[in-house]
């Protein structure tokens, strides 16, 4: 101990130079790494900037479509006929169309993705888990416009022909597909929340006499249900910003389908608009501006939505944290 | 029995944990499998002589004088074929006929002319040529069968007449005992149907074989090759030998489809062994062969993307990924290294964090809108570039797409370093920012690796933002990264709604869904072997 403190001294004796060095003794190494920190700092801010450019570029590009058309119509009037003679811009439909199909996919998806995340953290061996992931990970790894493709040339053929719809691509189509598509988000962050819930717990309720049921039940799944909504809520997200499958799938048709619960009709959401209709129209044309009022409506949306999934996500992490 | 009706329910649960996994697989393997089946038959098929001569034309592929002579022996075959369509058809063309029995005449008038004959004879010839040539038209205009006999049997009167041996006035009596022949096949009355569904065939053996020899060359790719795949020849011979009708069984009832041999229509006519002929010696007209057409991943596509590969494609789609990479990748490791190392808990961090989940949650189409309206409205023209779609716009907008990907596979990678190893280049002595390049980062560099092939994956499948910013559906390759260009995720959506010659083609379509989901899957793998590496190295210590 006391060699090698002597050891070091005679180091420093050496170079003539203290071990820690204060701001004021070496003021070009400390303004070095202040610099150097702040341009670190800068260059991270770039997804932040990248944010504000977004809904800065977007909304400037919409604004003066505000300014012509009453945003009451644009929200309320489901009259969207952007190259007649008398243009309208009621986007009612497709919101509609959005809602549509992010709401029927989450209902196929949020019951299976439960279940398959209790099944991962509650139920399988550790080896059929092995197997499972990459599943899920090969079904989120897809590019979406393959799932569109399929969507098209496989699936909307069959439902055609077994289902006698009138045409396969429609909203039941988009959203099957949608919910494939969310699953592995909502499942692994299910998943995620669920595994945090402490084996004290479990252990606690299967002592009690609990059966697995039982205890994944009332105990487990209220217990990590914070973590639960934030995947569902990433899931909606997933699934209402997606736009190659909806484009590719749902038909296209502006319209709410009556009567409202038939999803075998052709819509058309959002994203689909923005995608199908940008080729069309004239930079700076109404028709031009209003799709980017969609786009700004879209990036209100998820934005809200996120600011749930954020809060949702602290939450889980906070009571998961004192439970244990 | 309480006891008995939990467990009931505890396994029932159970069993739609495991059901709900298995459907999962289930649509997995319902997604791939037809895309790999039918993609791969892009790539592995029976090729027929037409796609030997087409690779010949286009790339300079084969031995020609190996293609000719196969080429030889097929067209024995073939000549057949258009040999019998010929001959039925000049039977029937009755218009054809009346214009050959006009030339005769032209033609004999003009013997008469340079002939050594006396004047009188001269003139008297001349009119029984005009005499003949009104009997045959006659005989083909008729509409009734009887009349069109005593026609031609004015016709033959002369045919013992010296004044027309040896010359081309012979050329009469051979047309008129054809079409005798032709009369005794066919009913006048469905002459013109006749000519209508000869056409078809034609068209069919067209689109079998191609263009006629001798026919001149279409100015359109996809017609100047037969069917180039055998199950494409297929399909032809289907449609050679059957033929679809819609017919109304009920009167206001949707029509109904019915199939009949093409040939019962030729019933009793020349043409009606032809149909025998061609279903038997079908194989003969093409020379199917299997084979392995890997040039499929460089070949350029001819347009509509009727025949060839999906070279550009790829090239596009690698050029996107891997320009974005080049912005996203130091940006990424950095804003990860900033969040891992120096920063605290404050609020600086805390807007920083919410800025990239909010980046994470933005619709990739509004990418796409963004990507129009900041780097090619905006940016580029200020720095006097062009604000066309192109390849930088585009690389551009899916870099920032991905920041919050590389950021966060980042963080993890440089998170997972043992502080031991921090601590003991700390101790030795090294700068905080030495540490971090000569321990940290090579330490972690595998998973940053591993997060850059996960975001280049999730790259080369995006289509939305490169919608409106990069992406052109047929084009030549760029030679800038000012141009747009072609990539395999906008091909995909194109071909599968927005191409209607696709349609005709369904390998090509799934070849190139097949091309993407590899290529992605690809990166996915190595990222996968990649992750598994450093964990046995990290469970090693």
């Amino acid at each position: 101990m006391t060699t090698e403190a002597l050891n070091i001294h005679e180091a420093a004796a050496g170079t003539d130079q203290p071990l820690l060095r204060t701001a004021s003794q070496d003021l070009r190494g400390y303004l070095f790494s202040k610099a150097g920190r702040l341009l670190l700092l800068a260059i991270t801010s770039s997804s932040v900037l990248s944010v504000l450019l977004i809904f800065y570029f977007v909304s400037r590009e919409a604004l003066p479509f505000f300014a012509d058309y009453s945003i009451r119509d644009f929200l309320t009037s489901t009259a969207w006929y952007p190259q007649h003679q008398d243009q309208q811009f009621g986007a009612l439909a497709i919101i509609m169309g959005s809602v549509y199909v992010t709401v029927a996919a989450l209902l196929i998806a949020v019951p299976i993705g439960i279940l398959g995340a209790v099944f991962l953290s509650d139920i399988t061996s550790f080896r059929i888990r092995g197997f499972v992931k990459p599943v899920i990970e090969l079904l989120a790894a897809i590019p979406s416009v393959a799932y569109g493709f399929f969507a098209i040339l496989v699936l909307a053929p069959f439902l055609q022909d077994k289902f006698g719809f009138d045409t396969g691509a429609n909203a039941l189509n988009a959203s099957f597909i949608l919910s494939i598509m969310a699953l592995p988000t909502i499942i692994s962050v299910c998943e995620d929340s669920l595994s945090a819930v402490g084996r004290e717990l479990r252990e606690a309720s299967y002592g009690l006499g609990a059966t697995r049921f039982e205890t994944i039940f009332k105990v487990i799944i209220p217990a990590g249900h914070s973590g639960i909504i934030a995947g569902i809520v990433l899931g909606m997200m997933r699934a209402i910003g997606e736009t190659m499958v909806v484009w590719m799938a749902s038909g296209n048709a502006t319209q709410i389908p009556s009567p409202w619960w038939d999803l075998s009709q052709s819509i058309r959401t959002m994203t689909a608009t923005i995608a199908g209709d940008m080729g069309e129209t004239a930079r700076g044309s109404m028709h031009y501006r209003s799709l980017f009022a969609v786009g700004v409506l879209l990036l209100i949306m998820t934005f809200i939505l996120n600011l749930f999934s954020e809060y949702f996500l602290t939450r889980a992490k906070k009571q998961l944290g004192k439970s244990r | 029995m309480r006891t008995r009706l939990r467990s009931v329910f505890d396994r029932l649960f159970t069993g739609c944990t495991y059901l709900v996994v298995a459907m999962m697989v289930a649509v997995l393997l319902v997604i791939l499998i037809p895309i790999f089946r039918r993609g791969a038959s892009a790539i592995v098929f029976r090729e027929t002589i037409e796609f030997r001569r087409l690779q010949f034309d286009m790339n300079d592929r084969g031995d020609i004088e190996v293609l000719k002579a196969e080429e030889k022996q097929v067209n024995q075959f073939r000549s057949k074929v258009y040999k019998q369509i010929e001959d039925f058809k000049q039977a029937v063309d009755t218009a054809a006929l009346f214009d050959r029995a006009d030339e005769i005449y032209r033609d004999f008038n003009d013997e008469l002319r340079q002939a050594d004959i006396p004047r009188t004879q001269y003139l008297t010839t001349r009119i029984v040529n005009q005499q003949i040539r009104d009997h045959l038209r006659a005989a083909f205009e008729a509409g009734d069968p009887n009349q069109a006999k005593e026609s031609l049997d004015s016709v033959m009167e002369f045919s013992e007449d010296q004044r027309f041996v040896g010359t081309v006035a012979e050329e009469f009596f051979e047309l008129a005992q054809q079409f005798r022949g032709t009369l005794e096949q066919i009913d006048l009355a469905s002459q013109r149907k006749y000519l209508a569904e000869v056409e078809q065939v034609e068209e069919i053996v067209r689109r079998m074989f191609g263009p006629k020899p001798g026919e001149p060359v279409p100015s359109m790719m996809r017609f100047r090759y037969g069917a180039t795949r055998w199950d494409m020849a297929q399909r032809q011979l289907r449609a050679f030998l059957y033929t679809e009708q819609w017919v109304e069984t009920e009167p206001g009832q949707p029509l109904e489809k019915t199939v009949a041999l093409r040939a019962d229509l030729f019933e009793g006519t020349q043409l009606y062994e032809l149909f025998d002929y061609v279903e038997q010696n079908y194989e003969r007209f093409f020379n199917p062969k299997l084979t392995f057409y890997w040039q499929y991943f460089i070949d350029d596509s001819t347009s509509g993307r009727y025949f060839g590969g999906v070279g550009p494609e790829i090239i596009g789609t690698l050029l996107l990924t891997l320009m974005s990479m080049i912005v996203v990748v130091p940006l990424g490791v950095i804003s990860a290294a900033y969040l891992v190392e120096c920063a605290g808990d404050n609020m600086i961090v805390r807007i920083i964090r919410m800025g990239i989940n909010t980046l994470a949650g933005v619709p990739s189409i509004v990418f796409g809108l963004f990507g129009m309206a900041f780097f090619m409205l905006f940016l580029f023209p200020a720095l006097g570039m062009s604000s066309r779609p192109s390849i930088l716009a585009g690389s551009l907008t899916l870099s920032i797409l991905t920041l919050p990907v590389m950021i966060r596979s980042s963080e993890e990678a440089i998170k997972s370093v043992p502080m031991g190893y921090k601590e003991a280049s700390l101790a030795l002595g090294a700068s905080e920012f030495r540490t971090f390049i000569t321990v940290t980062l090579p330490a972690a560099l595998p998973g940053i690796l591993t997060g850059a092939i996960l975001s280049l994956s999730r790259v080369a499948g995006e289509t939305a933002p490169i919608l409106f910013t990069a992406a052109v559906a047929l084009g030549p390759v760029p030679k800038s990264i000012m141009e747009p260009t072609r990539a395999l995720s906008y091909g995909t959506y194109d071909m599968a709604v927005g191409d209607r010659i696709a349609m005709l083609v369904p390998h090509q379509q799934f070849g190139m869904v097949l091309t993407l989901i590899t290529l992605v899957l690809l990166l996915n793998a190595l990222s996968i072997i990649l992750r598994a590496h450093i964990f046995k190295k990290l469970q090693g210590r």
